[in-house]
């Protein structure tokens, strides 16, 4: 597993139009494990290549139904609305309410660069557009409707790496487990 | 992107604050929808649902988890249990979410956590939970009646005992359930402002609907409006929200013309504003409470309805104030106390008091009393009320100020309207309960200073 740095705004890489994908590379694969990287260590649903300072055109997306890898997106078909707060890893501890279309229809090529399409709603549509955004240098901010609002990023509470005390912790966790299922 | 705010993930957070950090639920829930005042109505309005539901019905909730669950629900993980008592409130009470979504985002929720290997046991008991729940069997209500009412309305069983040995068992069963029923918010018409027909056609032509209440001709309860800050004899300082039972108190005072009142417990100086009224600008009220912050609030209302003869003031009520000594027509006691007549409006309450705890509270309003007694002039008139039920802070505190101070209690059917006189309003004191009467629990006291 291998970090990139997640550019800030103000980096002018945020601002730039992407080239596309013409051919898949050793260099790209890795680019596309360590974009996935990134964004599950800071805790995101979505990275595009610009915002670990790569001009192409790359999306990575996980709502929390597993990875989907968007190389070349064109987003096809668009219905609805939607208005809710969005965030950006690019512009950590704030969001703002942004109109998004509830439905989207986009073709892309996966890792070993055949053309699909897919569709999203909700999240998802609104995660696709966020992304496919940051390939023409569109920050969501541009798109914000009234102010910016602060959000704390709150740590993640107890877990395995907060050094519970780890056996007895353990033993009692899993025998619960066996009980719940029983 | 980064992720949206999962509103399960707050409402799990209000609800680990309230219930392993004695933190209480209307200050926690206030100050977390003030955070996040950015979400959704509707979000908004899903945690305050989900967490005073869960509250309510705590008790309930744990039990249908302990049929399903080897692990009884005070040795699981404190964040593992109110995670699977949030769920199984949304199970139990809440049809709009679909029990997959419910069983999914508590599963996930787990995960996220870091109690990965706990992802099992939450999705266990949950599954288990949502197919069998309507076979769930509850105690039965003629072979273990208090564990019967203890689960079927989340009391816990040592207060239920100490009800139902003072007020029987049909009675304590109607206090539990008038504490999960809804109710019109009740609002007292400011008389020295406003005549009450001039309140009620302001009220009406904002369409908000207004209903008499029955123990005094100037209580009215109102429904449909959204926001009392909104409503137009609000904002004109016509009406005040009040509970009827906190009514009571200034009707009892009964003060006259040009009385000097003294409200050792003020804030938040519903009582003090009333009596200012009832002595129509004459006379003078001082509120006084021992929280800055709560007199500053009570300053702001008190602008509001542009009393003159009221002035609110820091002042603690267990620190004599040689001042005031022999000087009050009327010193009001409303002491702070265990709240059990409120259950209603602040539902983790009846978990938070415990047999200790109340011993405690019986100390400071004993503490008080003995110091404000003083305040009251010979003749004058001593009102000590609470907001709660049961005798030992009431009928018991009143027994053994009678025994130390030199006070008789005086009958108080003169103020009070027909339906609530009994043997006890002729010998000088009353006790409201909720599911008996139209109001929160109260009790009232009334004594003269020999």
């Amino acid at each position: 597993m291998a970090l990139r740095q997640i550019r800030i705004m103000g980096d002018e890489k945020l601002t730039k139009v992407c080239r596309p994908v013409q051919m898949m590379t050793p260099r790209t694969k890795l680019l596309i494990r360590d974009m996935l990287d990134t964004m599950y260590d800071a805790n995101g649903v979505g990275l595009a290549a610009p915002q670990v300072g790569i001009l192409r055109r790359i999306v990575v997306i996980d709502i929390g139904d597993g990875p989907l890898v968007l190389i070349n997106p064109e987003i096809l078909e668009t219905s609805g609305e939607q208005t809710g707060q969005e965030g950006c890893l690019s512009l950590p501890g704030q969001a703002g309410m942004v109109t998004r279309p509830n439905y989207v229809k986009v073709k892309a090529l996966n890792e070993d660069m055949e053309e699909f399409v897919t569709e999203g709603e909700e999240l998802l549509a609104r995660a696709i557009c966020h992304e496919c955004d940051h390939l023409e240098g569109i920050m969501y901010v541009e798109k914000v409707e009234g102010d910016l609002f602060e959000v704390s990023d709150e740590p993640e509470e107890e877990g395995e790496e907060s050094g519970q005390s780890e056996e007895s912790g353990q033993s009692e966790e899993s025998e619960q487990s066996e009980q719940g299922e029983a | 992107m980064t992720k949206p705010v999962n509103i399960r993930e707050i409402a799990l957070g209000v609800m680990m604050e309230i219930t392993e950090e004695e933190a209480y639920s209307h200050v926690v829930l206030r100050e977390t929808l003030g955070k996040y005042q950015f979400l959704e109505k509707r979000d908004r309005a899903f945690i305050s649902r989900v967490v005073e539901g869960t509250l309510e019905h705590m008790i309930q909730l744990d039990y249908i988890i302990e049929q399903f669950s080897n692990v009884p629900v005070y040795n699981m993980k404190p964040l593992i249990r109110n995670l699977l008592r949030l769920s199984v409130y949304q199970l139990k009470y809440m049809d709009s979410v679909p029990d997959s979504a419910v069983c999914n985002e508590a599963v996930k929720l787990a995960q996220k956590k870091g109690f990965y290997n706990l992802k099992g046991f939450v999705n266990g008991v949950l599954r288990n939970t949502a197919r069998r729940l309507s076979q769930v069997r509850y105690p039965d209500a003629k072979q273990e009646p208090l564990h019967y009412l203890s689960v079927k309305y989340s009391f816990p069983i040592w207060m239920l005992n100490k009800w139902v040995s003072q007020f029987g068992y049909e009675v304590t069963e109607k206090i539990c359930r008038d504490s999960h029923m809804g109710r019109g918010t009740v609002v007292r018409c400011n008389l020295s402002r406003a005549s009450r027909e001039e309140i009620i056609q302001s009220l009406k032509m904002q369409g908000i609907t207004v209903k008499q209440h029955p123990y005094l001709d100037y209580a009215l309860e109102i429904s449909n409006y959204n926001y009392i800050g909104a409503v137009a004899a609000f904002r004109k300082g016509w009406i005040q929200v009040q509970d009827i039972s906190s009514m009571l108190v200034a009707e009892i005072a009964a003060p006259n013309w040009g009385d000097y009142c003294i409200d050792v417990c003020a804030a938040p100086g519903g009582k003090s504003l009333h009596i200012a009224d009832k002595l129509m600008g004459s006379g003078y009220v001082e509120a006084r409470d021992i929280s800055g912050r709560r007199v500053q609030m009570m300053q702001e209302t008190i602008e509001r309805t542009e009393a003159i003869n009221i002035r609110a003031m820091r002042m603690d009520a267990t620190v004599m104030d040689e001042e005031s000594r022999g000087k009050a027509d009327i010193v009001l006691a409303d002491v702070p106390c265990s709240g059990l007549g409120v259950l209603r409006k602040k539902q983790d309450i009846k978990y938070k008091m415990s047999e200790k705890q109340q011993q405690d509270i019986i100390r400071l309003q004993r503490q008080i009393l003995a110091v404000v007694q003083e305040y009251v002039r010979p003749g004058g008139t001593l009102i000590y009320s609470t907001c709660t039920i049961g005798a030992d802070e009431n009928q018991c505190n009143i027994k053994w100020f009678l025994e130390n101070y030199p006070f008789r209690l005086e009958s108080i059917d003169p103020y009070i309207c027909d339906d609530l006189k009994s043997r006890t309003t002729a010998g000088g004191y009353i006790q409201l309960l909720p599911g008996i009467h139209h109001s929160d629990g109260f009790f009232i006291a009334r004594l003269r200073r020999g």
